[in-house]
């Protein structure tokens, strides 16, 4: 790792100013547990390195008009373990508890997580069916971008430098959830592949990490669900759809023929909870 | 007895608890240097030139240093390595330079600063294509390396030892025989994972005296071959390891060692650092080989096996120094623990250029035993008869004969399959309360001899103190498996007084007396014996001294908790601390002075095996056998395994700890699962592609299953106690046993490892089967 220069700024315009007038070459820095790995492996270089959990009230979970708001420098054993968040989304506790180790956990962040844009990430898939919106601060002032178009590839959103991401919140909803994770070790391990199936009434929200360059949503998949009544060939189609809509790759972790029979399994067990 | 066979604590547990413990890494030296090594990124290579004019440019950077600095190879038993490469590279990682700086991080950024300019060589990256006529040659300068004479390169190819055993008319047995088997099973190279990485500090000395701090379980076997390979006697070659966080053999021969001290030389009075990163343990330590087994098995229909026919190659990688040894270990014990009268075996140890393969847990026996135990189940389901009836018939019993012809005296494997069946509850299949789960239990047997030179040597020193307590030194180390604790209760046993009296020094060759290597799973066994003789020797002393000091003869006397005591009349004694200096009469005088045991051990009458027919009447200390069982869950949905449940059995002749025994064997259980399910080295191309925890997985204590531990007790002719080692072959059965248990649930068979969930996914569905229907049929 090469010698760099830390800032801690309190708040975000003095975040935004270090980042604007360092350029390119200065990071910012979360829970660390993705960028000081990159830094050791000597795949991130940065002269500058800028830590934002300083910065005042980043690290809210809070469930305010009607909105289930996550600050930037929440932890994800925070996220796991709120309790309101277990009673009403337990699929989204469950997936921030998945994540890595406990110890990483403590302090790995989700919006981290989001940022750091692995087609794999872990809470990407609950966001995505839970319509989350991303908030956006920079020299402008705040924006807001949806999550499912946040992602632009591996590893690549469309945040630009500059730019911090203040936290990530969707709308209060009454809904039932399943999140899966198959990985090659049940623990501390990187999926190999990930999903969360939401069900609002009549309406499926699918989606998937680890079988598309980003996390994705299985639009027809959900289109061809929408408003039927679930039974066993309905289940069946709409796994065979879901297969055909995926473009997983082989990598070391798993061939791309196992991750797209992987994604029918996890798709069929999971509505086959409400089946 | 009163310390024997108790849960005595462990005597290094508070300082590992609580982290005051020092180990090499913990050490900081004034004027320390650092080192860094520069790695060929190619698996073979010849070096066009190296040019190190930038890197040393760098401020705070001593000295670099290349193969051509250094050209003397080295080797334990086949000196056919350099430390640093000489003229070239032969696997992915191998060192090529070496800086040494005032800080680490300039160290490495040093490194990045040196040119190497290479010319890429076809790489051997299969250890079948390598044997055969016309492949390109790893090492072409074999026929001049000096080897020890028990193993047999083949110069001008790449095979650096084979091992033939000829017993018996295999011919005969398989023109008789009723049934013939074929099979063939893959092993693939896996890691130790230590949870200490390798680690070494050198100094050298003006008066030309060279001292070594070094993570390693055997510091006179790394002495003597450090001695060897850089010139310096033995009385000036200093070795110490003062504590080691782990070794399951990849500590046991010289690595990093040999990169620091040709740099030490050139920088005499400055002590020179390196220690290793999780990468570099996976690419640049001793691994564990892969290896291809084929197996041919001539059996009648009463289940009795009467002819075998086997060829093991080992792809021992770049350098086979000690690999070439555990060929040899696969050789004698070719036939598992079963009792064959004709065999054919062939067993190679071959360069490739892959990662360099040395001892691991097991030294070749898990490699071994996973196919022999699948294998013995092919063969019963072929001829209908049970897993269990195949071992009962055909596993060695006292009276019977091991592959090399040597008559069998003890074994206890019939007691531990009985034991094993039970606790697992075999013939009772049960079922999953999950639909798309299936269950099944499989059964597997193991043994292993210490692999070890004939006359491996062990000795201990006791010094008496004059409060009643005492030093006893050893230099086996303590390598996590408790053997500190294990000598320190034979002392305690032995000499009639409590643990907590006795402190255990190990590790330093100038002061710890002679130990060949803590490997082999002979500690107990041999440094345990030696440290019984200096305890005689002790008590010898000490009833010399008490029948002129009580006035009653020896023969009436005896140590008890402190004292020698008469077991005539049991009020007179005198502590044994008024002894430990010597007897001082009431004028004053004294005699004897300091009581000093010395104890020394040799295994009898081990003996080498034929070199043509590799029979031997007693060619090994002794055999521990044993037996486990497993039951596993397989989700038919995904692939994915869970270990349910585990009973385990072997005759240890004595348990001498039952806590640390049953540690010793959860953990080895939990290693053998680790290599059943998760664990691989994945080359392609002689490049690991998965050098870290990332991709490297072992289990975790959720992956935990019910572990049932028990033990028979045939006690050992020779060992302290009646004890003999089992600390690897706990760990033989368990992959073969979890494969059996996912065939017995499953009816999928991969004959390789690991039996990650995607393969088993796979075979699923090439098999076509329905969900819950059977194809065993294999």
């Amino acid at each position: 790792m090469n010698a760099f220069e830390y800032f801690a700024p309190t708040t975000l315009k003095e975040a935004i100013d270090i980042l604007n007038e360092k350029g390119e070459e200065a990071s910012i820095l979360n829970g660390g547990t993705d960028l000081i790995v990159r830094m050791r492996d000597g795949i991130s270089d940065p002269k500058y390195v800028v830590d934002i959990k300083k910065i005042k009230g980043m690290d809210d979970i809070r469930i305010e008009n009607g909105r289930v708001f996550i600050g930037a420098s929440a932890l994800l054993n925070d996220l796991g373990n709120n309790q309101d968040i277990q009673k009403r989304y337990p699929f989204l506790s469950k997936a921030a508890l998945s994540i890595g180790s406990k110890q990483v956990r403590n302090r790995a962040t989700c919006i981290g997580n989001i940022c750091n844009a692995s087609p794999l990430a872990g809470m990407a898939t609950p966001l995505l069916a839970l319509n989350a919106t991303v908030h956006v601060f920079g020299n402008y002032g705040e924006k807001d971008i949806l999550l499912k178009d946040f992602f632009v590839f591996v590893r690549k959103t469309l945040l630009k430098h500059g730019e911090i991401v203040t936290g990530i919140s969707f709308e209060e909803q009454a809904c039932l959830g399943v999140f899966t994770k198959i990985s090659r070790r049940r623990k501390v391990d990187l999926s190999t592949v990930c999903s969360t199936v939401v069900k609002k009434y009549d309406e499926y929200r699918i989606s998937f990490g680890a079988v598309a360059p980003t996390p994705v949503r299985l639009n027809k998949t959900e289109a061809f669900l929408k408003g039927k009544m679930l039974s066993k060939d309905i289940i069946e189609k709409a796994c065979e759809l879901a297969m055909s809509e995926v473009s997983p790759i082989s990598d070391i972790r798993a061939s791309e023929s196992y991750r797209r029979e992987l994604v029918q399994v996890m798709l069929r067990n999971s509505l086959s909870q409400w089946y | 007895m009163k310390y024997v066979g108790k849960s005595i604590k462990r005597v290094d547990g508070i300082k590992k608890v609580t982290g005051s413990l020092k180990y090499v890494d913990d050490m900081k030296f004034s004027r320390m240097l650092y080192a860094a090594v520069k790695r060929s990124p190619y698996a073979h290579a010849r070096i066009v030139s190296i040019n190190i004019e930038k890197a040393m440019a760098v401020k705070g950077v001593k000295d670099i240093i290349t193969g051509d600095h250094y050209k003397k190879r080295a080797g334990l038993y086949l000196e056919d390595k350099n430390f640093l490469a000489v003229g070239k590279a032969r696997y992915k990682g191998e060192a090529v330079a070496a800086v040494a700086a005032v800080s680490e991080d300039i160290a490495k950024e040093a490194v990045k600063l040196i040119e190497v300019e290479y010319e890429e060589l076809t790489a051997v990256t299969n250890a079948i294509e390598a044997m055969k006529p016309g492949a390109p040659l790893v090492h072409p300068d074999l026929g001049e390396y000096k080897t020890a004479p028990i193993f047999f390169p083949k110069p001008g190819t790449n095979i650096s030892n084979h091992y033939p055993l000829r017993k018996g008319d295999v011919e005969n047995a398989f023109e008789e025989a009723e049934v013939v088997i074929d099979n063939k099973f893959y092993v693939p190279h896996v890691h130790h994972v230590t949870i200490e990485t390798h680690t070494a500090v050198a100094q050298m000395d003006l008066d030309g005296s060279c001292t070594v701090w070094a993570s390693c379980q055997s510091p006179f076997a790394v002495r003597q071959a450090l001695s060897e390979a850089f010139d310096i006697p033995l009385n000036k070659m200093r070795v110490l390891s003062p504590a080691v966080g782990g070794g399951f053999g990849s500590k046991a021969g010289t690595t990093l060692e040999g990169i620091i001290i040709p740099l030490a030389k050139r920088n005499p009075g400055r002590p020179i650092k390196l220690t290793y990163s999780r990468e570099d343990e996976f690419e640049n330590t001793y691994v564990r080989q892969g290896m291809h087994a084929t197996i041919k098995t001539a059996v009648n229909k009463n289940g009795k096996i009467i002819g075998l026919k086997n060829e093991f190659v080992w792809d021992g990688g770049a350098y086979n120094e000690y690999g070439v040894n555990i060929a040899k270990a696969a050789g004698y014990a070719c036939a598992g623990p079963y009792d064959i009268d004709n065999i054919w075996t062939d067993s190679y140890c071959v360069y490739t250029n892959h990662p360099v393969g040395g001892p691991y847990r097991g030294f070749g026996m898990s490699e071994l035993q996973f196919g022999i135990e699948q294998n013995l189940d092919i063969v019963a389901e072929k001829i209908g008869i049970s897993p269990i009836e195949i071992r009962l018939i055909n596993g060695l019993k006292p009276g019977g004969a091991t592959a090399t012809g040597e008559i069998v005296k003890i074994s206890g494997l019939m007691e531990c399959i009985e034991q094993v069946v039970e606790d697992i509850n075999f013939e009772e299949k049960t079922e999953s309360s999950k639909p798309n789960k299936v269950r099944g239990k499989g059964i597997a047997c193991g043994w292993k001899a210490p692999s070890m030179p004939n006359n491996a040597a062990s000795s201990a020193i006791i010094k008496l103190n004059e409060d009643g307590t005492a030093h006893l030194l050893v230099s086996v180390q303590d390598i996590g498996q408790g053997s500190d604790t294990v000598m320190t209760q034979i002392a305690a046993e032995m000499l009639s007084i409590s643990p907590e009296k006795i402190t255990i020094k190990t590790g330093d060759t100038d002061h710890t007396p002679y130990e060949w290597q803590t490997v082999a799973s002979r500690m107990t066994y041999s440094t345990g014996r030696a440290v019984v003789e200096a305890c005689k020797d002790v008590i010898d002393q000490l009833l010399e001294l008490s029948q002129i000091k009580l006035g009653l003869y020896k023969r009436d006397l005896e140590l008890r908790d402190g004292y020698v005591v008469s077991k005539i009349y049991p009020d007179r004694k005198v502590a044994i601390g008024d002894l430990a200096l010597g007897l001082t009469f009431e004028d004053g005088s004294g005699i004897h002075g300091p009581i000093i045991g010395r104890g020394s051990f040799i295994p009898p009458n081990i003996r080498d095996a034929d070199k043509k027919t590799g029979l031997g009447e007693h060619p090994v200390a002794y055999w521990t056998y044993g037996a486990q069982g497993v039951e596993v869950e397989v989700d038919l949905d995904t692939g994915q395994t869970k270990v349910l449940k585990v009973a385990s059995c072997f005759d240890v002749g004595k348990v001498m700890n039952p806590q640390l025994l049953e540690a010793q064997v959860e953990g080895a259980i939990v290693q053998g699962m680790g290599t059943a399910l998760f664990e691989e080295l994945i080359l392609k191309d002689g490049v690991l592609l998965n050098p870290s925890f990332v991709d490297y997985k072992i289990p975790t204590a959720d992956d935990m299953p019910e572990m049932v531990i028990k033990f028979v007790e045939n006690p050992e002719e020779n060992g302290p106690y009646g004890a003999r080692g089992v600390a690897e072959v706990a760990m033989v059965p368990s992959a073969p046993a979890i494969a059996n248990a996912i065939y017995d649930a499953t009816g999928i068979r991969l004959r390789t490892i690991p039996l990650t969930a995607e393969r088993i996914f796979e075979k699923m569905k090439v098999l076509k089967r329905g969900r819950r229907g059977s194809c065993k049929n294999n």
